[in-house]
């Protein structure tokens, strides 16, 4: 009991003076996650953010881009350099790297849920679903960084048993030493959400109790969202009638991210679907902008992808209505933004 | 127990093992090929219907209803040889629904009391010949329901639909209830040895999600019916109901191996013919009825007298006895029944092709209706394999004469886009082996949209699910943005979803997503079906071709 209050206190102690110490547009991001952490996870993540007194800042959002010969030039070589895992798995760790490292976000023995877009029984290639790429190499720096279990999965809108396969994701993770879940259908919970819109959902508790959870979206097109990235994201961590929040999807996704208090999200934008999303099917509708963005602001990020599909941030609803809740700033260029061309 | 009596019994008892293993051996092949008959994200393996390829009753009854052989395997002529040759060994030795009753009549003994030398040669024995004139009758005037009787077929279909849903939700609910209990036990952590044995059994041996079937309560009756017939007779079906005996049976009446029967040496006690499961009358010496025998050995085990035993004989020696007597009036009167019976499957409107039913959705690349009935064995391996559980057994959306055979019904599930399975698995072709390029391109259906439901139309509310989940790559569903006039006065623009019928292929992922699930409001028909030229409603093509609009 003893040790379970001087943690809290801890906590409290670094919290509070890790936040103060920042200017005021850093705060929001830097507001931890839940109190789920133990001594080391706690002691070690806002020392990165305490540290910004001295200048040597991990920074706010980060992001890393392939440089290419000739620029944005020739598209086929980007297409197929999409492909190519070392690609992603190089931009993904640039873009962890420059946020200060997995170590920030992860601590010895944590469990860390890694959910990405599994949602679409497509091939990597179509871009509907996340490069299993980023995901492996996210369980790879998990893993190295400490993590105790690394857990890898998404309520599908396809069977299950078909997406992970086809997504390339269920082989990469495991292949990197994730645990891969296939969410069951029973073991659905009603939590308190505590939303504007949403009260109360069915939500998966093995993900909701992980130590953290990082998102990582795939950026594409959304025929009624405009853009999906990181808050569509975590429409995977609900069950039950799911659809039903198409009806007021901006209000339900700022609720579900509020809940869920981002730490970490990681945009894999290594292709992007531009065209007939989410579903695709089309490699004609997938670009290739080869960048992968990390950060702990869902609604810069969402802004960032926005972009990356060629549209203005104030277009999309949901991110607008994400500004307007606190969840994050829609002009991401305000934050203390780095960005590394990778080759 | 004399030293001769010993010495006799021993050809018996091994060849009673070894049946007993050959049948062990068979069951667990079908059980894993129905196991292995599910989406494993590879191409299906042609093997997984190799029992239905060894059934010669399937091979006759679909040659005759559709007068080629097209598309079938030849390898049933095999059993036909093997049959020629040692009798209704297939029965004894291979048929795994045979292998079931037979264990099923391993408990009767303690169930009911069995008087030795009670329950010979019954003249009842003759229905499944008859059973056998009526359906072949039928497939020869071009109505195909074998596989109603078929045993493997039966067997097949009351696995996928009954015995493999009912234990994993056993397996399932099971270890839900225990993991939810679980905290208010105390210190007693149940979970603990359920949750390892749960995932056990979910990872390496359901694999799947759990399917659910229509009207599975009914065909589990059946099954438990055609099981508990044991009670009543040893091997009930397959001394009196099964088709495929009695196709067996006549081609077993001159077989070469056959039994011995030492009228001197029998004393009478009759412990062959309790033993005799197929009632093929092997105590009586000289009126042994080879199209009855099995050819289990369980006689000539059973005989202490060592009075019995198989040997070959010269096929142009003919058989002591005379068969069973199917009388020309019996044997005629299930002809006329076949005929009667394909009149009333014939009758509705609908069997006549005079109708399309809106809910009679066939799996991607099945053949006209007339076309599949002829080929279709009712075995629902379709159904076993699907990845979505959206086919489902047809009750009466076929007809009588389509019964059991595989629809689409999308509130179970959809037709994936990625999946071709279900042409794949089929034994007989009634749905097509497409390659997975040209199924894409198979219409099953259309969608069509209820305005007075669908929220946009109905409701002024934002939606478009359906257009979400369109996995056409140019989407199949559109959305028009209409400014919408509210009660208040106020104006509100909303994505209305509008449906492309050259590009829809009815696979109902649509219908399967909509928020309403009593009713939704985007529902498949089959309109625009491929197979049907009848049934095409819209005229392909964009509006406006030439530029006249």
């Amino acid at each position: 009991m003893g040790d379970q209050t001087r943690r809290e206190f801890l906590e409290l102690a670094l919290m509070l003076g890790g936040t103060l110490a920042l200017p005021p547009a850093l705060r929001a991001g830097a507001e931890p996650g839940r109190a789920t952490d133990n001594g080391v996870a706690a002691a070690a993540r806002p020392a990165g953010a305490a540290g910004a007194a001295d200048g040597a800042v991990p920074c706010q959002l980060a992001i890393a881009r392939w440089q290419t010969a000739g620029a944005a030039g020739d598209e086929n070589r980007r297409t197929a350099l999409a492909l190519e895992p070392q690609v992603a798995s190089r931009l993904t760790e640039t873009s962890l790297a420059m946020l200060g490292g997995m170590s920030r976000f992860v601590g010895r023995g944590d469990i860390v849920w890694i959910k990405p877009n599994i949602a679409w029984n497509r091939r990597p290639e179509l871009g509907a679903t996340t490069h299993p790429e980023v995901v492996s190499t996210l369980v790879r720096l998990c893993l190295e960084a400490g993590a105790k279990k690394v857990k890898v999965g998404d309520h599908t809108c396809h069977d299950p048993r078909q997406s992970y396969v086809t997504s390339g994701i269920a082989a990469a993770a495991s292949a990197a030493g994730a645990e891969v879940v296939y969410l069951d259908d029973n073991r659905y919970r009603q939590m308190e959400i505590g939303g504007r819109r949403i009260k109360r959902w069915l939500l998966y508790p093995e993900i909701i109790e992980s130590d953290l959870v990082i998102n990582v979206p795939v950026a594409k097109h959304h025929g009624l969202s405009m853009a999906s990235v990181c808050m569509k994201n975590y429409m995977g961590v609900i069950g039950g009638q799911v659809s039903a929040w198409h009806q007021g999807l901006p209000d339900c996704l700022c609720d579900i991210t509020a809940f869920m208090k981002p730490r970490l999200c990681v945009v894999d934008a290594v292709r992007a679907l531009v065209r007939h999303g989410p579903t695709g099917g089309n490699p004609a509708d997938v670009d290739a902008p080869l960048a992968v963005a990390a950060g702990s602001d869902p609604v810069a990020l969402d802004a960032w992808g926005a972009e990356l599909l060629g549209l203005h941030p104030e277009q999309v609803r949901t991110i607008v209505a994400g500004q307007q809740a606190g969840l994050g700033t829609a002009d991401y260029r305000s934050l203390p933004l780095r960005e590394q061309h990778v080759s | 127990v004399s030293s001769r009596t010993l010495a006799t019994a021993r050809p018996g008892l091994w060849m009673v093992r070894a049946r007993r293993f050959a049948q062990g051996i068979f069951l667990l092949l079908f059980l894993s090929l129905f196991w292995s008959a599910r989406d494993t994200g590879q191409a299906a393996s042609g093997w997984l219907h190799v029992f239905f390829d060894l059934d010669p009753l399937v091979l006759l009854a679909t040659w005759l209803s559709t007068q080629t052989l097209a598309g079938l395997s030849l390898l049933a002529v095999v059993t036909i040889l093997v049959t020629v040759a040692l009798g209704r060994v297939f029965c004894g030795w291979f048929c795994p629904l045979g292998t079931i009753h037979q264990m099923v009549t391993a408990v009767r003994p303690r169930l009911r009391r069995v008087r030795v030398g009670s329950e010979g040669f019954s003249p009842w024995q003759r229905g499944k010949y008859l059973i056998l004139v009526g359906l072949l009758l039928m497939a020869l005037v071009g109505a195909h329901w074998i596989g109603v009787l078929d045993p493997l077929a039966f067997l097949y279909r009351s696995l996928t639909t009954t015995v493999l849903p009912a234990g994993q939700l056993a397996v399932e609910e099971g270890a839900t209830t225990i993991y939810r209990t679980d905290p208010h036990l105390g210190p007693l952590h149940l979970t603990a040895l359920s949750e390892p044995v749960y995932r056990f059994l979910r990872d390496h041996l359901f694999l799947t999600a759990r399917q659910a079937f229509s009207g599975g309560g009914l065909l589990w009756l059946l099954l438990l019916l055609a099981l508990g017939l044991n009670i009543v007779r040893p091997r009930f079906w397959c001394r009196y109901l099964c088709p495929l005996g009695g196709l067996l049976g006549l081609c077993a009446g001159r077989t070469l191996l056959r039994l011995r029967q030492d009228a001197d040496a029998c004393d009478g006690c009759g412990l062959c013919r309790v033993s005799c499961p197929a009632a093929a009358q092997p105590d009586q010496p000289g009126r042994w009825l080879a199209q009855e025998c099995f050819g289990c050995w369980n006689c000539v085990k059973a005989c202490r007298q060592g009075a019995l035993g198989f040997a070959f004989t010269p096929p142009w020696r003919r058989p002591q006895a005379t068969g069973v007597d199917l009388r020309k009036r019996a044997v005629l009167g299930a002809a006329a029944g076949g005929l009667g019976a394909f009149v009333l499957l014939r009758l509705p409107p609908q069997a006549q092709g005079r109708l399309f039913r809106p809910d009679l959705i066939r799996p991607p690349g099945s053949r006209p209706e007339r076309e599949f009935l002829q080929r279709c064995l009712q075995c629902d391996m379709c159904l076993k394999s699907c990845p979505t559980n959206v086919l489902q057994p047809a009750w009466t959306e076929a007809g009588l004469e389509g019964l059991w055979t595989p629809v689409l019904k999308p509130c179970f599930g959809w037709c994936e886009y990625e999946c071709n399975l279900c042409g794949q698995v089929c034994p007989t072709g009634a749905i097509a082996p497409l390659p997975l390029t040209e199924k894409k391109q198979v219409h099953v259906g259309l969608a069509v949209i209820d305005t007075t439901r669908c929220l946009p139309y109905a409701y002024a509310r934002e939606c478009i699910v359906c257009e979400e989940h369109c996995p056409i790559p140019d989407k199949a569903i559109l959305f028009v943005q209409t400014q919408v006039r509210l009660p208040d006065g106020g104006v509100r623009t909303l994505k209305q979803p509008r449906v492309d019928p050259d590009l829809c292929t009815g696979c109902g992922i649509c219908e399967n997503k909509c928020v309403f699930k009593d009713r939704p409001a985007i529902r498949i028909t089959s309109a625009g079906e491929t197979r049907h030229p009848g049934n095409q409603p819209i005229l392909p093509g964009a509006v406006g071709g030439y530029g006249y609009g």
